[in-house]
């Protein structure tokens, strides 16, 4: 007889996290039918045509952006043991509330975990290396996206929402990357 | 450990803050709610749908309509169990080609409520392949009402079936299940 089994249908995991973050890609959906809506209910011959033609452009820019981010994100996350596979809803949670300005302190921490992830970076496993360099450089791609994009609508609250989460993500790429320990293990 | 009712009273007013933030066009907001349910979303669909791939895209289209009609939603049944009503819709909708069902039994109000405990143990993978073989209608209203807890008025009106329907569907369901695992369900 099997004792290991299940006795009852409601022992069956109820939660069962997809295969890869579905967030990115709703987020650029999201992003993109807002930018629709603004532009469809924006009058034809607008006061500002420069800017009223612009921000939803940057938008669905902003919103491939982020979509290439998640895809980014994917791969490092696959390659990187220990990061929680359900999400990041922890670590978002925890840093939701932080400025939309980045502080001097964090631009100081972040700049020491961009130098210290490369030198770990260059210890990795090549395979390795290259997913989690891509992850950084679509994150940097998308960082500099949303800001240009704030530059020109900086009152936009999604736009800075944006922001935010990208960083939150790069602080996570950053963050687990240093954390991984057994440098020059194939992880 | 156990989720106590206060903790879980507490849970529920957080999701219905949260959809409130997220119906007001608060990204962050929805961003929480999609990590607290895109899990039980995603195993809902992935029973329902029996794939993997579509049933990525059926929670991804879920939790995109889902903020689409945020504006409207009233919390009378909870943010999980409207989520979860999206979901099905999303499944149902997908399904194109309804499958042929067999005859139900004919008259489903007088079948009592069902247990689902199996008179020896069985390994999770096989629970999950004999469910997954359940013809649709069976398997929906198993996966509803067996795993999420809906009864059977519930997972009827997610599935646009009366509530005798659903409960014949159960039966059904469960006999199967009995005969291709080969184990009796007290």
């Amino acid at each position: 007889m099997n004792d290991t089994g299940i006795r009852t249908i409601g022992e069956l995991p109820v939660e069962v996290p997809p295969g890869r973050d579905l967030w990115p890609a709703i987020a650029a959906r999201i992003v993109a039918e807002r930018a629709a809506s603004h532009a469809s209910a924006a009058p034809a011959d607008v006061a500002r045509p420069l800017r009223g033609a612009r921000t939803p452009l940057a938008l669905f820019a902003v919103a491939a952006s982020v979509a290439l981010v998640g895809l980014g994100l994917w791969l490092g996350r696959a390659s990187l043991p220990g990061l929680d596979a359900a999400g990041t809803g922890a670590a978002a949670g925890s840093t939701l509330l932080a400025a939309y300005q980045p502080g001097s302190r964090f631009v100081a921490e972040r700049a020491a975990l961009r130098r210290d992830a490369e030198v770990r970076l260059a210890a990795l496993p090549p395979r390795t290396r290259a997913k989690v360099a891509a992850s950084l450089q679509s994150i940097d791609h998308a960082l500099r996206d949303i800001e240009a994009a704030l530059g020109q609508d900086p009152a936009n609250a999604l736009l800075q929402e944006l922001l935010v989460n990208t960083y939150q993500d790069e602080m996570r790429v950053l963050s687990e990357l240093q954390t991984t320990g057994t440098v020059g293990q194939e992880i | 450990m156990p989720m106590s009712s206060a903790d879980t009273a507490t849970v529920m007013d957080f999701d219905e803050v949260l959809a409130r933030q997220a119906g007001r066009g608060d990204a962050r907001a929805f961003e929480r709610l999609y990590r607290a349910h895109a899990g039980r979303v995603h195993g809902l669909c992935l029973r329902m749908a029996r794939d993997a791939a579509a049933a990525e895209d059926c929670t991804q289209e879920a939790f995109i309509r889902a903020w689409r009609a945020l504006p409207r939603f009233e919390a009378r049944s909870g943010f999980g169990t409207w989520l979860h009503r999206i979901a099905v819709n999303v499944v149902l909708e997908r399904r194109r080609v309804p499958t042929r069902e067999e005859p139900l039994p004919p008259d489903p109000d007088a079948l009592g409520e069902l247990s689902w405990t199996f008179d020896t143990p069985v390994e999770l993978a096989e629970i999950e392949t004999a469910v997954a073989s359940l013809p649709d209608g069976a398997r929906d209203a198993l996966v509803l009402c067996a795993l999420y807890g809906y009864t059977s008025v519930e997972a009827g009106e997610m599935l646009g079936v009366a509530a005798g329907t659903c409960k014949a569907q159960l039966h059904r369901a469960r006999q199967l299940l009995a005969a291709r695992l080969n184990r009796g369900i007290a």
